[in-house]
């Protein structure tokens, strides 16, 4: 069996339209990515294509103690258990629905597996002029087994609006399962719009995730994805600028040990003059982990006056781990500022001495210069609650009881 | 509180340290002075723990104990403290969040509650006080950006919240103008106690004269070949250290 005959005998059962039958076979006939692919040189989707996967999820009920318990803490959510919208707040100026579909011009297989099959995820409309003070939290349950979840959403925020979000995906199933989120986001004139993915499903689980970000301009988004769970993630991010004075703002945290792979891969399309990006990716490996880091720039003819900043820094603090770091920039226009660095480094033996010489046992002062590392990224988290998750799961994953908040 | 026997240690087959022997009393202060490269900030790192350098022979006892049997974090416990010639920069870390670490780290070594917030506030402020650190330091990056001097002040503001017994100040006056330097000197004036003791390396009178020692050392290649009481300390600065290294 496996995933493309698990796939294809859904299919046959589903209504699709004439549009989604192309797009299906045309999926099957590339099938998955392989790692001779360019995108996926040094990320395998061979475990996964493997494996049989259950498309049919189940109708389970939750109970709001657990919904409680994995969520961050936040008064306004939205729930979703086995691809059922189960529970959405009422905001003023902001509309909140179900699936509702959309065309996508992306052209790899997966977000074409994704437009042919999905039918779950959420709607956000946001109206002109409307400023969400309070951040959004969506929480994606899973209660199937070994199931294959499809999530298709859509957030479109009117111009002078603002809202922040939080995406948590989490697998209560006890078993592997695979999810393909697909979110696309319309930022209109002067919007601020931060979006946060907090990553830290549990061990079996894999996600492959894509986001695009269409950008008017004078219009601010940030991305924060904050990888800490999960067995195998990829990511691919990206943000298309379509108006000057734009701003893209990009970070991520990467920290995994035992063996669990991450790949984020992002693209910025500076098709607009006098427009900015950021990106920050931080890494960190245990045990036998693995990172993917892919950073393509592309600024293109009429976009003059760029301001395009790229970091990826990694640090590998076992001898097993490894990173595969790429940075791609793409340049056709003569009056830009690009930058873009990588590090991959160790802890620094001196500075590990210092704090050891000041009391600080040897898991903490790691601990310490770790989070030192991480802070950049974490410190610059808006959301009290997510900052504090973060340094949690931080100091939880190195094995200390630290608290970093101060 | 501190006896070094025959203390021989170096780094890759080099013996740095050819032969350490030293008492420190409590209520003691040392000065250890010489010429560079002989091996001052050596020793003050094998007393802390400095792993890259290995102990060949002789002994380290602290307190009853043999300090070369415990890592730097256990030292630190005991009250061992150096303040470091070079000081470690930090991004990322907040001198707040550092000093509050190791502080609750100490303490819980020591079977002690972390302090409570507004008792570990009011003890950096009063530390800060006498120091003549300004506010808005404690948010800073630990050391990062920090001046010389800075840098300096910030290892005894960090010897002043840990509390330590036995301090070594590895030329701590490097880096200070004559104003810092006074302060630095009277803050760690007032931390002595009858309990306490302190080893001061340094180059210079200048810093003895704030800080009065009862004994100067001269380190020469790896030995204290001369031992006094203050009045040491002005024959080298009038004569250099070339009449008693040349016997
Ligand atoms: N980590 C090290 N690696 C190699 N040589 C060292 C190291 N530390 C000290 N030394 C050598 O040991 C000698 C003593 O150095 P040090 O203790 O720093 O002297 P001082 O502090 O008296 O100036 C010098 O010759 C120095 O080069
Ligand atoms: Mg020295």
């Amino acid at each position: 069996m496996g995933l493309i005959d698990n796939l294809e005998k859904y299919a046959q059962h589903q209504n699709l339209s004439k549009d989604k039958r192309v797009m299906f076979d045309s999926f099957i006939k590339k099938g998955f990515p392989t790692t001779s692919d360019e995108e996926w040189k040094y990320t395998s989707l061979k475990k996964v294509v493997k494996s049989d996967y259950n498309l049919l999820l189940e109708h389970t009920e939750i109970e709001n103690s657990v919904i409680n318990k994995y969520s961050l803490g936040v008064e306004d959510k939205i729930v979703f258990v086995d691809g059922n919208l189960v529970y959405s707040p009422e905001i003023k100026g902001v509309h909140i629905s179900g699936f509702s579909d959309f065309d996508c011009r992306n052209n790899d297989v997966i977000s074409k597996l994704n437009s042919a099959l999905a039918k779950s995820g959420f709607t956000i409309v946001v109206e002109k002029n409307t400023v969400v003070e309070n951040p959004i939290e969506i929480l994606f349950f899973n209660l199937t087994k070994n199931s294959f979840s499809q999530y298709r959403n859509r957030i479109t925020v009117g111009e002078n609006s603002e809202i922040k979000i939080i995406e948590n995906i989490q697998d209560l199933s006890k078993s592997s399962t695979l999810v393909n989120h697909f979110t696309h986001v319309s930022c209109n004139k002067n919007t601020k719009v931060e979006y946060n993915k907090i990553q830290n499903n549990c061990k079996d689980s894999t996600l492959i995730d894509c986001m695009n970000i269409f950008q008017k301009q004078d219009s601010v988004c940030e991305v924060n994805t904050l990888i800490f769970g999960g067995d195998f993630t990829r990511n691919n991010l990206n943000f298309e600028q379509n108006g000057t004075n734009c701003e893209s703002n990009m970070n991520g945290i990467s920290l995994l040990d035992g063996n669990q792979f991450a790949d984020n891969h992002t693209f910025v399309d500076h098709k607009t003059a006098h427009c900015r990006s950021n990106e920050m990716y931080k890494g960190i490996y245990l045990g036998k982990s693995k990172g993917v880091f892919n950073g393509k720039i592309m600024v293109r003819q009429d976009a003059q006056k760029i301001d395009a900043f790229q970091s990826n820094n990694n640090l590998l603090l076992s001898d097993n781990s490894t990173i595969d770091s790429k940075p791609q920039l793409e340049i056709y226009a003569d009056d830009v500022k690009c930058s873009h660095g990588c590090t991959i480094g160790q802890l620094d033996n001196e500075a590990l001495f210092y704090m050891r010489s000041r009391g600080v046992g040897i898991s903490e002062a790691k601990a310490v210069l770790t989070y030192a590392f991480a802070s950049e990224v974490i410190e610059n988290l808006s959301i009290p609650e997510l900052k504090n998750l973060s340094q949690r799961l931080l100091a939880h994953k190195l094995g200390v009881d630290l608290d970093f908040s101060l | 509180m501190l006896k070094i026997k025959n203390l021989k240690a170096g780094i890759e087959e080099v013996q740095i340290l050819k032969g350490i022997n030293l008492e420190v009393k409590a209520g003691e202060v040392h000065a250890i002075m010489g010429p560079n490269g002989s091996g001052k900030s050596t020793l003050s790192a094998v007393i802390a723990g400095k792993e890259d350098y290995e102990v060949e022979d002789g002994s380290v006892d602290f307190l009853g104990e043999d300090l070369m049997d415990l890592d730097p974090e256990e030292r630190a416990h005991k009250g061992v403290f150096l303040s470091f010639q070079y000081p470690v920069e930090i991004p990322g870390i907040s001198v707040s969040n550092f000093i509050k670490t190791s502080l609750a780290e100490k303490r819980k070594a020591l079977g002690l509650d972390p302090l409570p917030a507004k008792d570990l506030l009011k003890m950096m402020r009063e530390k800060m006080e006498l120091l003549s650190i300004k506010k808005g330091y404690l948010s800073r990056n630990m050391n990062e950006g920090f001046s010389g001097g800075e840098k300096k002040r910030n290892e005894i503001f960090q010897m002043a919240m840990l509390e330590p017994k036995l301090s070594i100040l590895d030329e701590t006056d490097s880096g200070l103008d004559i104003d810092a330097l006074r302060i630095v000197a009277n803050g760690v004036n007032k931390l002595r106690t009858k309990d306490n003791a302190t080893i001061v390396i340094t180059h210079y009178q200048r810093l003895l004269e704030h800080i009065v020692p009862d004994f100067v050392h001269v380190l020469h290649e790896g030995r204290i070949i001369k031992s006094g009481g203050k009045e040491l300390a002005l024959e080298l600065e009038k004569r250099g250290y070339d009449w008693i290294t040349k016997n």
